[in-house]
């Protein structure tokens, strides 16, 4: 019988930078780009296997699709709490998006109160021409912070699954270290 | 008195809210705290235990991994269903070794004893064992 883990996936960053859209591609399996902006009021639920390569195992990611903004209704309140993996988004054409990512981090650590894998997704990879964030710097950052960095375009569905799949492969690869922490505490 | 969560003693473990197979809910009541349960991710996570017959519980005893909060249910029916609260705890942070809670059961009556581990210190927790001192209730 094959394992099922669950895992709570926090996705973070200012407005607008395609926390939403990243979310509905990797959902729809790039179905589904939504073309018109809509802010996300709050938080937003969805759910999505990941299949882990060379195993009958999956990981069930719960995905919360936050608004940038910080809300006070309990359910968002709710949505924060125990992260089990995080997902820091900024885009590539706006600075401050990029300014912003580490209280971001530091939000969801804070939450977390314990090592969470995590991805920095710089975001809108398609917008070359107008691009103001390099990549070696976003790069820079997301290492000093631990995080697994991805370039990906919502828009044009490029590489939108891989930050996700990281992340379900990170979470997996913990639960196989625990499981063998307690086999040891236990022996 | 006996431990009456034994699986040797006719106890199971009808529900549980994870499964790995490698490390079954079972486990729970082998008698052994080498073996274990081990939570799948996220949080609460729930098992029960169903005795033979309605029990008069004395003492409870859990050897866990990284729990924090934990409370626990009983119910006096056939079926496990009715749960009235018992206790609740919020276990102390071990490291280094397996948690070993102590409840005294005063002498209430179940026929099934739900724990929901409300929290925990990681992602994942272990409950490595449940004894459960009591005896056929005379009722
Ligand atoms: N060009 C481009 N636009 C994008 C991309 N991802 C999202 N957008 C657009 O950016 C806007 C904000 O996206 P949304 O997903 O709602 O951002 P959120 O507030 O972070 O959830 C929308 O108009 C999207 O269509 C992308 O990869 N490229
Ligand atoms: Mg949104």
């Amino acid at each position: 019988m094959p394992v099922t883990l669950r895992a709570k996936c926090l996705i973070v960053g200012d407005s607008a930078v395609g926390k939403s859209a990243l979310t509905q591609v990797f959902h729809s399996d790039g179905a589904h780009f939504p073309k018109g902006y809509s802010m996300t009021v709050g938080v937003e639920l969805c759910v999505k296997n990941i299949s882990i390569p060379d195993t009958n195992d999956t990981v069930e990611l719960y995905i919360y699709d936050t608004a940038g903004k910080e809300t006070y209704s309990d359910y968002a309140q709710q949505a924060w709490e125990h992260p089990s993996v995080m997902m820091v988004v900024m885009d590539v054409t706006n600075e401050n998006s990029f300014m912003a990512c580490n209280r971001w981090v530091e939000r969801v650590k804070a939450k977390a109160g314990q090592h969470i894998p995590g991805v920095f997704v710089a975001n809108k990879t398609d917008l070359e021409g107008r691009r103001v964030v390099e990549r070696n710097k976003a790069e820079e950052f997301a290492k000093g912070k631990g995080l697994e960095y991805f370039e990906c375009s919502a828009k044009e569905q490029n590489n939108t699954d891989a930050p996700f799949y990281y992340l379900a492969n990170a979470y997996y690869k913990l639960y196989q270290e625990r499981v063998e922490v307690m086999k040891t505490i236990a022996s | 008195m006996f431990d009456v969560a034994l699986a040797e003693a006719g106890a199971q473990v009808p529900i549980a809210t994870s499964s790995d197979e490698n490390f079954p809910p079972e486990n729970i009541i082998d008698g052994k705290s080498e073996t274990f349960w081990a939570t799948t991710g996220l949080f609460p996570q729930e098992f029960i235990i169903t005795f033979t017959a309605l029990m008069s519980l004395e003492q409870i005893k859990i050897n866990c991994y990284q729990v924090k909060g934990l409370a626990m249910e009983r119910s006096i029916e056939n079926e496990p269903v009715n749960f009235e609260p018992m206790c609740e705890k919020e276990l102390c942070p071990s490291d280094a070794s397996l948690q070993m809670e102590e409840f005294s059961g005063e002498n209430s009556s179940a026929k099934h004893l739900k724990f929901v581990i409300k929290s925990g210190y990681d992602h994942f927790v272990s409950v490595h064992k449940v004894c459960v001192n009591g005896m056929a209730s005379r009722e």
